[in-house]
């Protein structure tokens, strides 16, 4: 996995392995392999807890129209010549939801066409139709949550533009119990690479 | 006669002509499936048979393959049925199951999760008391397994093979009293099983160890038989009310070891079902309790051995 730092700690070895397939399924599963450059997961069977800390890397700029797209001018048409159909879905619901529906013609797979009299061919090269930081956080926490153990529904959860930590357990969360890992783990993960400026 | 489970599969194209040749043979079909070309029929044949329908079916380009849990339902335990266990690995076991003739019930429980929390409901316990076996699907970590298994078994009378993480050794050592069946290697995974070495060669065991787990219990029936066997009971009473002909379910009748689930209501047909008679002089109530199922309002039959009746049909 094309994390630069990913450790998962338990006093059991099979378990350990286990947990970090699981958290190596989970973020390619949600496409956050991209998104999280340092992770580190501790589980403890005895209190018991999860605890996971981590970095994330700089964020992808939002995706506009042009950067998947022919913007061109034909026939009194702007026609849209597709390149890369994963965003077609998202800017399909923007231009329908800008121009109406019945105005926004798909002759075929690739390309898109709208009239010219209602659109101009600059704008729709800068309309914004996927931006992974709006949703980027929502992703990781349910991403942690998944690769949690499901019963430890008691949580503490904290992310900024850098960083995050989580911590589940099923028993009380003292702060006395998890304030230590919490920081003994963030400061590790700060001294530690590039990431570290975010944490000093 | 011995009979067989075994799954036909062939060509939709004249396969009644397959199950004609079961039929005349006093085998019977269990389950029929048709998947867009190909048609499944899970069946009981009788051993010497085997080849005249392998024969039979060869011209159709049918195969008949061997399919120890034909006639089987089990219960696939899993701590819940969230993304945590489903669909891996709980689906992919039930999957695998099913491909060997077992009919799989998901039984997900309302809190079988975590270490101290997890418990068993009455209502999930009798649901699963009602199956051949249960297949206890638990996590990757020792201490949890070890911690937890007291509560999710308690009031379970069925045979219990457990999956789980850790090896089979450390299953069989943690778990304690000990239980029927285990397999180490299953435990939570976040992907679908598809390497043969590591995952693959896991299900292969499990196939193997509910196999043995249900060897035993036949060979305990055996000692004292049925009144009448599963089958012949499910081909009476489907007969009579034509049940298959009218159901959506993939099973409208499903047959067990020692019994029965008739997927109709228990209200209004159980008296019903007791007076259909298996031949002449016996009717089903003779040989069967019939009870209503845990599962929706469901019949349950538990055919009565030999020596509690004294009949044999």
């Amino acid at each position: 996995m094309a994390l630069d730092y990913f450790e998962v700690e338990c006093r059991e070895e099979s378990g350990r392995l286990a947990y970090k397939d699981i958290a190596a399924d989970v973020l390619q599963d949600l496409d956050l392999i991209k998104v999280v450059s340092k992770l580190y997961i501790r589980i403890d069977l005895d209190f018991p807890f999860f605890f996971a800390a981590g970095v994330l890397r700089k964020m992808p700029p939002p995706v506009k129209i042009s950067d998947f797209a022919g913007v061109m001018v034909r026939d009194g048409n702007i026609v849209l010549d597709i390149t890369d159909e994963r965003y077609m879905a998202q800017m399909l619901t923007v231009l329908w939801e800008r121009y109406g529906r019945d105005r926004v013609i798909q002759p075929d797979r690739f390309t898109v066409t709208i009239d010219s009299s209602i659109a101009d061919a600059k704008e729709i090269e800068d309309t914004v139709v996927f931006d992974q930081r709006q949703s980027i956080y929502k992703d990781l926490l349910y991403a942690l949550q998944w690769i949690a153990p499901e019963g430890f529904r008691v949580r503490r959860e904290w992310v900024d533009d850098h960083r995050f930590w989580y911590v589940s357990s099923e028993n009380t969360l003292s702060p006395q119990a998890i304030d230590g890992i919490i920081s003994e783990k963030m400061a590790m993960l700060a001294a530690d690479g590039e990431d570290g400026g975010a944490f000093a | 006669m011995t009979l067989v489970p075994v799954t036909y599969k062939g060509g939709v194209y004249r396969h009644d002509i397959i199950v004609d040749l079961i039929d005349d043979l006093g085998g019977y079909i269990i389950q029929k499936q048709v998947v867009a070309q190909d048609v499944f029929l899970q069946s009981l044949i009788p051993k010497e048979d085997i080849e005249l329908v392998k024969a039979t079916g060869r011209p159709l380009g049918g195969e008949v393959i061997e399919s120890p849990l034909v006639g089987t339902e089990i219960a696939i335990v899993s701590p819940s049925l969230d993304i945590h266990h489903l669909p891996h690995t709980s689906c992919d076991v039930a999957e695998y199951l099913r491909r060997v003739g077992a009919k799989t019930n998901m039984v997900g429980l309302s809190r079988g999760f975590g270490k101290r929390i997890a418990n068993l409901s009455i209502e999930e316990r009798d649901i699963i008391n009602e199956h051949d076996c249960a297949v206890f699907m638990l996590g990757n970590f020792e201490t949890c397994i070890e911690y937890k298994m007291h509560s999710l078994r308690r009031g379970i009378t069925v045979p219990i093979i457990v999956t789980g993480g850790p090896d089979r050794e450390t299953l069989k050592r943690i778990i304690e009293p000990s239980v029927d069946g285990y397999v180490g290697g299953l435990g939570r995974i976040g992907h679908r099983m598809k390497k043969q070495e590591g995952e693959i060669e896991y299900l292969d065991r499990l196939i193997d160890e509910v196999s043995g787990v249900l060897d035993i219990r036949r060979e305990s029936i055996a000692k004292d038989p049925l009144s009448v066997s599963p089958a012949r009971l499910m081909s009476v009473i489907d007969e009579d009310l034509g049940i298959t002909k009218g159901s959506t379910h993939p099973t409208p009748v499903t047959v067990q070891i020692a019994g029965l689930r008739v997927k109709i209501p228990y209200g209004e047909y159980a008296d019903y079902v007791a007076s259909i008679k298996i031949d002449d002089s016996v009717k089903v109530g003779d040989v069967a309790e019939i009870l209503p199922s845990r599962m929706r309002d469901y019949i349950l039959l538990r055919i009565k051995p030999f020596s509690d009746t004294g009949i044999m049909v």
